[in-house]
């Protein structure tokens, strides 16, 4: 087992505004190696944007969000440093899968073998070699997976890994990503799916309407689904309320 | 540098949509040689084989849009993420899908004039004369036609950087040219050739062109195709990947 460069990740004071919207306030949090954290909220709570900010693709408006101590943008090798799914992470219908990530190995700074391996790694040596355009939901989620893994990173940063995988495959996923942290990766993944998330996490956070709600253990939390309607209840009008 | 140049090929040659695209251009300089020739034209005109060999510079719509993929395309299928998330430094990303668009236009161009001045040959030959290979005219209109892909394809690139966009990007480049640039020539008349299109038309001597001299259309378009680039790369650097 290789010996992984504890990354933690620091997010200090983060603030995004886009136009009128503050999609994110003053944000604090930090994510250790070695575990796994789960970053929940309601749709449109600044899960995306966090990480998008994190990633270097969204510029924050204040405060900071550092891989290792460092801006994304400053690091010098980031996909061997940080493998990340987005749900925009995306590939060309036309190309072939092996293609796809050969193009990825390139611009990652790995050989052309290791796609193989991530392929493998995934559960896409078979289809490896199909284009992307026929692929279902749970093998695009493989494949944008084994993109991130492509570079070996320290640190994954995951947005909705489990969409469009059935059951068998969020159980491969789950021991998948223990693997990973077990060998010292820090992994933070959004989700929505409560159940899911309290059998793969160690920690959590938790923001809604862009600010922090809970970061912390998940058994500080007892039953995961009822702290999380608690601390994001966000005055949702009930139907009585409507007009 | 020379990692993402060979990125950006390795991009274009594991798809097929951009070939089956610049495939289409000497097809269509074919027909538009045969169309130019075949009407009656007076063939014994040097004037007509320069004409014809223009349909060198007219398919540089093909390289234009060729370009507006670039970035574009890559928004269009969520493949920009993965490409910035590689180097964050995104004007490297735009400088090496410039030398890339560019040169690839180049190279198409110089396709698109071999074809013509073929077709032409054929065409005058099939008729009882010969092409006049002496005549200046004949192969300025062909430099300029390479010319003019060459630019449109980089100029493709920074359209597709500035309205990421695919559908609309193309949308945008075909009613400038189709219409607003024309608009724009009635309301004030002094302008129109100065305007990108016409200043291309200029240099790649197409019938229609504005009354002014190829140097002088080339030394515009070039200029046109430097200022879009660098609004293309500040932009380009500043947007938020949402």
């Amino acid at each position: 087992m290789r010996t992984i460069q504890p990354t933690p990740i620091s997010v200090h004071g983060l603030t995004k505004q886009f136009g009128r919207l503050r999609a994110v306030q003053e944000l604090t949090f930090d994510v250790r190696p070695g575990q796994i954290t789960g970053f929940l909220g309601p749709n449109g709570a600044g899960k995306s944007t966090t990480l998008r900010m994190l990633l270097g693709l969204v510029r924050p408006t204040a405060g900071a969000a550092l891989i290792g101590g460092q801006p994304y943008r400053s690091l010098p090798h980031p996909r061997r440093t940080v493998g990340a799914v987005l749900e925009t992470t995306g590939a060309h219908p036309g190309r072939r899968a092996r293609d796809h990530l050969r193009i990825l190995a390139q611009v990652t700074g790995v050989p052309d073998g290791r796609v193989a391996e991530a392929c493998d790694q995934v559960g896409l040596a078979e289809a490896a070699d199909r284009r992307v355009g026929g692929y279902s939901l749970g093998m695009r989620q493989r494949l944008g997976l084994a993109g991130a893994l492509l570079g070996d990173p320290s640190v994954l940063l995951l947005d909705e890994p489990a969409n469009g995988l059935d059951p068998a495959g969020m159980a491969w996923l789950r021991g998948l990503l223990r693997d990973l942290a077990d060998e010292g990766r820090t992994i933070l993944l959004s989700s929505h799916l409560l159940s899911e998330v309290a059998q793969t996490v160690d920690q959590v956070v938790i923001i809604n309407q862009g600010r922090l709600r809970f970061a912390g253990p998940l058994d500080d939390l007892g039953d995961l689904e009822a702290s999380f309607l608690r601390l994001t209840d966000a005055h949702q009008p009930s139907l009585k309320d409507l007009p | 540098m020379t990692s993402l140049i060979a990125s950006e090929l390795r991009k274009l040659r594991t798809i097929r949509g951009p070939w089956l695209l610049l495939a289409a251009g000497p097809v269509l300089v074919i027909v538009g040689v045969a169309g130019e020739l075949a009407g009656g034209a007076d063939l014994t005109q040097p004037q007509t084989a320069s004409h014809a060999v223009a349909h060198a510079g007219v398919v540089s719509l093909l390289a234009l849009i060729f370009g507006i993929t670039a970035v574009a395309g890559e928004y269009r299928h969520q493949t920009i993420t993965d490409t910035y998330l590689a180097t964050p430094r995104r004007g490297r990303v735009i400088a090496a899908k410039f030398t890339v668009h560019t040169t690839i236009g180049a190279v198409f161009g110089l396709l698109l004039a071999v074809t013509a001045v073929i077709a032409t040959a054929l065409a005058i030959t099939a008729n009882g004369d010969s092409l006049d290979l002496s005549n200046r005219d004949l192969w300025r209109t062909l430099a300029g036609g390479v010319a003019c892909n060459a630019a449109f394809a980089a100029i493709g690139v920074s359209l597709g950087a500035l309205i990421p966009n695919l559908a609309a990007a193309i949308a945008t480049a075909l009613a400038w040219i189709a219409l607003v640039e024309g608009l724009i020539g009635e309301l004030i008349d002094d302008l129109e050739p100065w305007l990108p299109f016409a200043s291309g038309q200029a240099l790649g001597r197409l019938p229609g062109a504005p009354d002014i001299s190829q140097w002088a259309g080339g030394l515009l378009l070039a200029g046109y195709t430097v200022v879009f680039a660098a609004i293309a790369l500040t932009t380009s650097v500043r947007r938020d990947i949402t």
